[in-house]
């Protein structure tokens, strides 16, 4: 554990420029996509086991600090797959490790021009739900009841 | 690692390593890794850009997983990513953690975990009825 803080101290301290970059992000990115996976894949079985928690949990999804969450996992997912990508084609491709700086360049700008229209896209989705429901005199502020998906009920 | 200067010439060598667990899971992460490229960001894509969570019900799930197309396709991103993921957690508490017998029993567990997961799962979208929810 003392390790462990450590290593978050000195990752912040240290100078290691773009490789070092790389490495905190891959990693950060990878444990908030299996955080979310790991609720996701047992949530999602449960529309077989137990419909009714499933359909309430894809209503709860829409709730606003949610749905920017999905929003931070989509950078994440993005991400950590263009910069995994670099690191085996790295690993099989030892005659290019002098491109390496590039390389981590290259995978930011390539995420950061697909995520920034996807991210002004999702976001604007989650305002047009959001006044839409203003619209009818209710509110996405509102975590929904969970006996309103009792019709799911097995 | 040590060839990084400003040197334009770098020198590889190339051996051969015996198989074991760490090799393989060393190179499973590549290969799920690009299938997960394929798999994981497409279904980012199709999920979160051109459908949207805000449409989301289970009634669109049992739509879509009317088709054995779409429940192969997440079956097998479920078989790619539970793995890939709790073996990167693996490599990362590994490198906080040090204590032998502590890393076994991480190990042994997150193991169970996948297998439990990926059954649980597989099974929850294989026999998922869609024909209930239409």
């Amino acid at each position: 554990m003392s390790s462990l803080i450590l290593t978050i101290r000195e990752s912040l301290r240290y100078r290691g420029r773009s490789g070092h970059v790389s490495w905190m992000a891959h990693r950060v990115s990878g444990i908030a996509i299996l955080t979310f996976l790991v609720i996701h894949v047992w949530d999602t079985a449960n529309a077989h086991f137990w419909p009714q928690a499933y359909a309430w949990s894809v209503a709860f999804f829409k709730y606003p600090l949610v749905a920017v969450g999905e929003l931070v996992i989509m950078a994440a997912v993005l991400y950590h797959a263009f910069n995994g990508i670099r690191i085996t084609i790295l690993d099989f491709k030892p005659e290019w490790w002098m491109h390496q700086q590039r390389s981590a360049t290259i995978v930011w700008a390539i995420f950061l021009v697909l995520f920034i229209p996807i991210a002004i896209y999702m976001f604007s989705g989650i305002v047009g739900h959001c006044s839409e429901l203003a619209a009818h005199g209710s509110t996405c502020w509102q975590i929904p009841p969970f006996s309103d998906f009792a019709k799911y009920a097995n | 690692m040590a060839a990084a200067t400003s040197s334009q010439k770098i020198t590889v060598r190339k051996f051969q390593v015996h198989s074991n667990f760490e090799r393989f899971a060393y190179l499973f992460m590549r290969m799920s890794g690009v299938g997960l490229l394929i798999l994981a960001v497409g279904h980012m894509l199709i999920q979160h850009v051109l459908n949207s969570s805000a449409n989301l019900t289970i009634e669109f799930v049992a739509a879509q997983w009317n088709s054995w197309g779409w429940k192969v396709y997440d079956i097998l991103l479920l078989w790619l990513a539970i793995p890939h993921g709790i073996n990167g957690l693996r490599n990362i508490l590994e490198d906080y953690i040090h204590n032998p017998t502590t890393v076994k029993l991480i190990n042994r567990l997150l193991a169970l975990f996948v297998v439990a997961t990926v059954i649980w799962a597989t099974i929850g979208m294989a026999l998922f009825d869609a024909s209930k929810f239409q």
